[in-house]
């Protein structure tokens, strides 16, 4: 496994951003983060990379527990374990050439020379084919879709073993998003590099990976292999969610679940299961206690306890 | 004769930099377009096409350093002046983004829908509560008598942008323009505000635009859509024909790229980089990007009609 | 693109920045060439020609020992900048390093200088500075040292701003996440970046120290006459201008006041240079 996480969890004050998760992710997988605001997908991502602490739960990493690894200790495994965040324009030092952006992963983690460095430099360049003109300028200079770009390769510049990409299509225009995802793919092919892969878009997470995690208010409410998840979702909450996607054709027949109000606040939420107060099929039974993930066969499960009595809870 | 009819609007903003030369930036370049009554009219286009531009134009927004150089917009048969406008609030209004900077955080819900109300016509205070009132339970909002003295900080997103939906109902307006309504809102709550906006508007009979750069939007809840690029419209037609036959390269490449159609076909050519207004090609501005360039196409492409109320601006449109 | 190009586009950006500049420029010139354009030797008696009103020999007349009041204006403006420019280099080499600290490490050491600034607050620095020179005496060297050190933690506290803002910013994030030790993420990521807010400060602080070092003086504290300081000039002719000799006291003022305010309205003006530069034109 490249990356084990049992029991994740993360608390700011009184809200439970992160409420026990469990996931894995193989070599060379790439496992979805799915949920709307506040469902902790952005936090998981944080923690997975330790850019912010735990509060519970443990966090392993090619096979070593990172969870409370100092930061010095932290740092060398870095070069295997690299995230990609949502922000282009942001992610990248205003006053550092491209060339310099590229370059600091090599400095910090490998011995190359200069020339040497130079030459990866190049071949980073044109693996996210980006035209080498672009090394010599600056972030300003560049639009969203070549800065992403960027991004990637300044992740893939110590040959990681696992990116973490937290929405990174959802600031760039339509257009510019196919060809992120373009590279994406062809990266995944030459490298065997295992993401996580944090998006709100249902279609791009079903198009992108190969096993899915639906999470709602800091929970796994479903998790299992894409195709089942989108083709059979247990879960009401997976129901609703995936019901409500617009596809892009006029043609295509909706049939909506309604939900019952507005995500509620995650502060101080009441105990059972996080969606009983908007779950169109919530009995009293739900508030009593968080339900157990239900297997369903094929690692697929759904933490549910209306599940064992059918499949398909919601009219189609 | 059409409710909204623009005609070949251009708008240039002018400006120096530090260098003390004079740039100017291209930003609408000609947009026609017609919106009848009891239409739901979809503008679609990337970041920097001219969208919320031509909704300023509508509403009368435009300021200096902006400059309209051509074009007229007519709006039930009167002509609108982009940079000021009497029917704005009342008959032609809008749903801003981000109900949390649209909503004035120190007005409480129920003052403010009356402010709408009494800044533009001369509605006793009682009339105005009671229609404020109304106004929220149209638009869905659970416990509106109680919701009348929230503050807008004790709403949810979803819950606001309905209180801007209601705001800008209100006054009965006979065109609302709503500027990407549901950015920042959950997939769920986005599906049920755009279902109360569509209802509405149908129940009576006004007609609106919605901008948005969500393809999914515009295929479920609009008749009518228009594609934008570089502040040209280089398509328009009833939705569901321009996404069977896509005439323009932009709306085949705009539609190519949705995640769905990469599922079904594979990858198709890489979009290019956005246009920069302060450097626009000749003749058609999207040659640059366009996989169908060819020599021609530096003169301007016509707008070639199709049947159904359907147009495309391409040299090549009538090609299959 | 022309000579006057870069000026005249500077200028429409920011008319402040512009006239803050011309101001600073032209006395910068004046303290450079002062031996060169001032008509006499600014510690020159003419012991004949005391408090002689301006006009002939002496454009802005003399003072109580028959000194030319101008030629003594144009050599205090050495005076102004031999104050504000090693104090602006001192408050810069500590004052960057502790915001930069305290901002980005906070602890200790941020505590400190937020103490620190809380008993400046407290005190008119004025007193402080005062208290201090009176106890190591008046020399030039004592008054750029005390100015650079009152001012170093109060051009810390902006650059702590400026860090704490670029502390959560995604950049630094990813410095981080990269694999940067704190060391680098400062030196290298935040602190040129926070650098650009804190420029404009700059010029204020020194401003502030042009007028305290003339208020020290003009208290009797500070530099002395004959020494052609502006303050220390203000003190001498205070005397005088009850009995009609204004110009004595006015001319060193006007001077004051010019590179005072000069040097402010080139922070002001930095700052909407650098800002809005940050903005495009609309859509």
């Amino acid at each position: 496994m490249m990356l084990e996480v049992k029991g994740l969890a993360k608390r700011f004050g009184n809200i439970n951003a992160v409420n026990g998760v469990d996931f894995h992710v193989a070599a060379g997988e790439a496992v979805g983060l799915v949920g709307e605001s506040g469902s902790g997908k952005s936090t998981i991502g944080m923690l997975v990379t330790r850019l912010i602490a735990p509060t519970a739960g443990t966090i392993r990493f090619d096979g070593r527990d990172i969870t409370a690894l100092r930061e010095a200790d932290l740092r060398p495994l870095r070069a295997k374990l690299q995230i990609v965040f949502q922000d282009p324009w942001g992610a990248l030092n205003p006053r550092m050439t491209i060339a310099r952006a590229l370059e600091e992963p090599l400095k910090l983690h490998t011995d190359l020379e200069s020339s040497a460095r130079a030459a990866r430099l190049r071949d980073l360049a044109q693996r996210v084919h980006l035209p080498l003109a672009s090394l010599e300028r600056f972030p300003h200079e560049l639009s969203g879709g070549q800065l992403q770009r960027v991004c990637i390769a300044r992740a893939l510049a110590t040959q990681p073993k696992l990116i973490v990409l937290d929405e990174p299509t959802s600031s760039l225009d339509l257009s510019v998003r196919a060809g992120i995802l373009q590279l994406l793919a062809e990266i995944r092919r030459e490298s065997g590099v295992a993401i996580v892969f944090i998006s709100h878009d249902l279609d791009t997470v079903e198009l992108i990976t190969d096993r899915v995690l639906v999470l709602y208010l800091g929970n796994v409410v479903e998790q299992g292999a894409t195709k089942s998840i989108f083709a059979r979702p247990a879960h009401p909450y997976t129901q609703t969610l995936l019901s409500a996607n617009l596809p892009p054709d006029p043609d295509a027949v909706l049939k909506r679940h309604r939900v019952i109000g507005d995500t509620p606040s995650p502060i101080d939420l009441p105990p059972g299961c996080a969606f009983a107060s908007r779950c169109p099929v919530a009995i009293p039974a739900c508030r009593q206690a968080r339900p157990p993930a239900t297997a369903l066969g094929d690692a697929h499960s759904a933490a549910c306890i209306r599940i064992a009595e059918g499949a398909n809870l919601l009219p189609t | 004769m059409s409710l909204l009819e623009v005609d070949e609007l251009r708008v240039h903003f002018a400006s120096r930099g530090m260098d003390n030369r004079l740039r100017v930036a291209h930003a609408l370049n000609g947009v026609s377009l017609r919106v009848e009554e009891g239409e739901i009219v979809g503008l679609v286009g990337e970041t920097g096409a001219g969208k919320s531009l031509t909704a300023l134009a509508l509403l009368g927004l435009l300021q200096p350093p902006a400059v309209v150089s051509a074009g007229r917009i007519r709006f039930e048969g009167r002509d609108l002046d982009p940079l000021k406008s009497d029917v704005r609030g009342t008959r032609l209004t809008l749903i801003p983004q981000s109900p949390h900077t649209s909503l004035d955080p120190l007005m409480r819900i129920g003052d403010q829908l009356v402010r709408m109300q009494r800044e533009h016509a001369d509605v006793p205070k009682k009339r105005a509560w009671q229609r404020a009132r109304d106004m929220l339970a149209e638009v869905r909002i659970p416990a509106p008598d109680e919701r009348l003295r929230a503050w807008p900080h004790e709403l949810s997103g979803g819950l606001a942008q309905r209180v801007l939906v209601a705001m800008a109902l209100v006054n009965r307006p006979r065109l609302v323009i709503a500027d990407e309504p549901t950015t920042g809102l959950d997939v769920t709550v986005q599906a049920e505000v755009l279902d109360t906006l569509r209802e509405l508007v149908r129940a009576h009979g006004m007609s609106a635009i919605i901008i948005t750069h969500d393809l999914g939007i515009v295929a479920h809840y609009c008749d009518r859509l228009a594609v934008m690029f570089a502040g040209t419209i280089v398509e328009q037609g009833p939705t569901r024909k321009v996404f069977h036959e896509q005439r323009h390269p932009y709306t085949r490449a705009l539609v190519a790229s949705t995640p769905k159609r990469i599922a079904e076909r594979g990858f198709g050519p890489v979009g290019g980089t956005p246009p920069d207004l302060y450097a626009l090609p000749d003749g058609c501005l999207y040659r640059d990007r366009c996989v169908r360039a060819a020599a021609i196409c530096v003169q301007p492409p016509p707008n070639v009609p199709f049947p159904g109320n359907h147009s495309a601006l391409c040299h090549f449109a009538a090609e299959a | 693109m022309s000579a006057l190009a870069l000026p005249l586009g500077i200028t429409r950006r920011s008319p402040t920045f512009a006239v803050g500049a011309t101001i600073v420029l032209l006395m910068l010139l004046a303290a450079l060439t002062a031996n060169f354009i001032a008509p006499f030797s600014p510690t020159l008696a003419f012991p004949y020609e005391v408090l002689k009103p301006p006009g002939g020999k002496f454009l802005f007349g003399t003072d109580g020992n028959g000194m030319d009041v101008l030629s003594r204006v144009i050599h205090g403006t050495r005076y102004g900048f031999g104050i504000a420019v090693p104090a602006g280099i001192i408050m810069v080499l500590i004052g960057v390093p502790l915001g930069l600290i305290a901002g980005y490490q906070g602890g200790v050491i941020d505590e400190v200088l937020l103490r620190v600034l809380d008993v400046l607050r407290a005190f008119p620095s004025i007193i402080l500075a005062l208290a201090v020179v009176a106890a190591t005496g008046a020399s030039l060297v004592n008054v750029v040292l005390v100015i650079g050190l009152l001012d170093s933690p109060i051009f810390a506290r902006v650059v702590r701003a400026e860090v704490l803002a670029l502390r959560h910013s995604t950049f630094v994030r990813a410095a981080v996440a990269v694999g940067n030790p704190p060391w680098r993420v400062m030196l290298v990521h935040i602190l040129p970046n926070a650098i650009l807010g804190a420029t404009a400060q700059l010029p204020i602080r020194m401003a502030w120290a042009v007028r305290i070092s003339a208020t020290l003086a003009f208290i009797g504290v500070g530099i002395q006459a004959p020494a052609p300081e502006w303050g220390a000039m203000i003190r001498q002719g205070a005397e005088y201008v009850i009995s009609g000799e204004w110009w004595v006291a006015t001319f060193p003022g006007l001077a004051l006041i010019g590179l005072v305010l000069g040097f402010n309205l080139l922070g002001d003006g930095l700052t909407d240079i650098l800002d809005p530069r940050r903005k495009g034109t609309g859509k």
